[in-house]
């Protein structure tokens, strides 16, 4: 049986989302906030599935199924790290150029309407001890071959309570290369990977001490 | 709510025996679709699937450089050949990291294109290659791989953000071949930012899928590919 062709693009988006298929996804992903008072009590735990990931977060992922270059034989990017997370099409370097990533976890205290072009958290939570500030501690990742954990673990310094209502993963790419006179630089390339909310809001009383895990976890 | 154990729990894994506080919809989701054509170029099947399976050096590629200085690791690319390439990921000039257009010297980290085969594997996740590609050709079981076409932009639908990777395969092998496998092979390079290291890690299988059903490709005919990565479906 012969069924008609595939004509034009709306049928090419009705093939390739396919939303009614069984199976399990991919892959999975979580938020998980932990806190602790002063004393050292946990007085509030939070698990929620990670809803809102951002095109920047597709284009990251890009450099893992179709590399950096636009073919065998380019020299040139391909466009989806150019157009969107807006790295050059070559890079100037007096040797060669190569990418590493930097990830850590950003929280704020505002709110927005989610869109995948999202490029930051409405009102994010600086790194402090001053009022409304938090101390972040370093970023940790761990790995185990299916899942990859990202947490941070901040501080209320400040004598005022701290309402944490949003929390976004940041994606950073550093883009190496040598100058004109043979020494080492580097370029960032900072995004928004994800975007989420909590309903109600965290709470970090003065002296609260919490720890914000994002859990991405891959099937197969 | 829990009130539980002291502070010094701090560095303790997050308890999993807690409720959701909301339904899981996974925001990432992977399809794929094949289009098979006769001779005539006219579509005979149209198969769709979700896909499962980001390879162990997919996970590799994206890992960030916090789990190498944590750990001290390195983590490592097998490419299809079962060959070892480890990288140590940290970028501060020390390392060779994945290679990047220039303008002096370059080394092409590239999409080779979606691969097809007729075997098949029990466990995706660690494939580093097809059970049994389909060679590119016009011989006996073989296949002509056109170049592949990568999108130039991320198409966005109100929440959700898409793009796809394309690719037909021709056969003019004289006979009709069955495929049961697909993967996506990137080749990749990596060096570091002064030249002085380069290092061919070569063709990489980053993602791999069994078909559910196996697809007959008719002498004359095609199959045309689309990977779809699609976030917030």
């Amino acid at each position: 049986m012969v069924a008609p062709d595939l004509a034009n693009e709306e049928d090419i988006d009705k093939l390739i989302i396919s939303d009614d298929l069984p199976d399990e996804p991919t892959f999975k992903a979580y938020i998980e906030a932990k806190i602790y008072d002063k004393e050292g009590h946990v007085v509030d735990y939070r698990r929620q599935p990670m809803r809102s990931l951002t095109q920047y977060f597709l284009a990251f992922l890009s450099i893992a199924l179709m590399g950096t270059y636009s073919s065998s034989s380019s020299t040139t990017a391909q466009s989806l790290l150019t157009n969107v997370l807006g790295m050059p099409s070559t890079q100037s370097s007096n040797g060669s150029a190569d990418i590493g990533y930097s990830w850590s976890i950003q929280l704020g205290s505002g709110t927005q309407s989610f869109s995948p072009t999202l490029k930051s958290l409405a009102a994010p939570i600086a790194n402090g001890s001053g009022a409304g500030q938090l101390i972040y501690g370093s970023t940790i990742v761990s790995y185990s071959g299916l899942t990859i954990n990202v947490s941070v673990t901040v501080t209320n310094y400040s004598s005022t309570t701290i309402g944490v209502t949003e929390i976004g993963l940041i994606g950073t790419i550093i883009l190496e290369s040598e100058t004109s006179t043979n020494a080492y630089t580097s370029t960032s390339f900072t995004n928004l990977y994800s975007y989420d909310t909590f309903s109600p809001a965290v709470t970090l009383p003065p002296g609260a001490i919490a720890t914000f895990q994002i859990t991405l976890s891959f099937t197969g | 709510m829990m009130i539980s154990k002291g502070v010094e729990d701090i560095d303790v894994k997050m308890p999993k025996d807690v409720y959701d506080s909301g339904e899981h919809k996974s925001t990432f989701n992977v399809y794929l679709a094949v289009v098979v054509r006769d001779d005539k170029g006219r579509t005979i099947k149209v198969h769709k699937q979700r896909s499962h399976s980001p390879t162990y050096n997919f996970r590799t590629a994206i890992l960030p450089e916090q789990w190498y200085q944590e750990t001290g690791a390195t983590a490592s690319f097998i490419n299809t050949g079962d060959v070892t390439t480890s990288i140590a990921g940290i970028p501060n000039g020390s390392y060779t990291l994945i290679s990047y257009p220039n303008s002096n010297e370059n080394y092409q980290t590239y999409l080779v294109g979606i691969m097809v085969g007729s075997g098949s594997q029990s466990n995706p996740a660690s494939a580093y290659n097809l059970a049994a590609p389909i060679a590119n050709g016009s011989g006996a079981g073989q296949l002509i791989y056109q170049a592949p076409t990568l999108p130039s932009q991320i198409m966005i639908n109100g929440n959700s953000a898409y793009f796809y990777i394309e690719q037909t395969c021709i056969n003019q092998s004289g006979s009709t071949i069955t495929i049961t496998e697909v993967g996506v092979v990137v080749e990749a390079y990596v060096v570091s930012y002064n030249d002085s290291q380069s290092f061919n890690v070569g063709n990489t299988l980053m993602w791999y899928d069994i078909l559910s059903s196996s697809i007959s490709v008719p002498n004359g005919g095609s199959i045309t590919i689309y990977y779809t990565f699609i976030v917030n479906p």
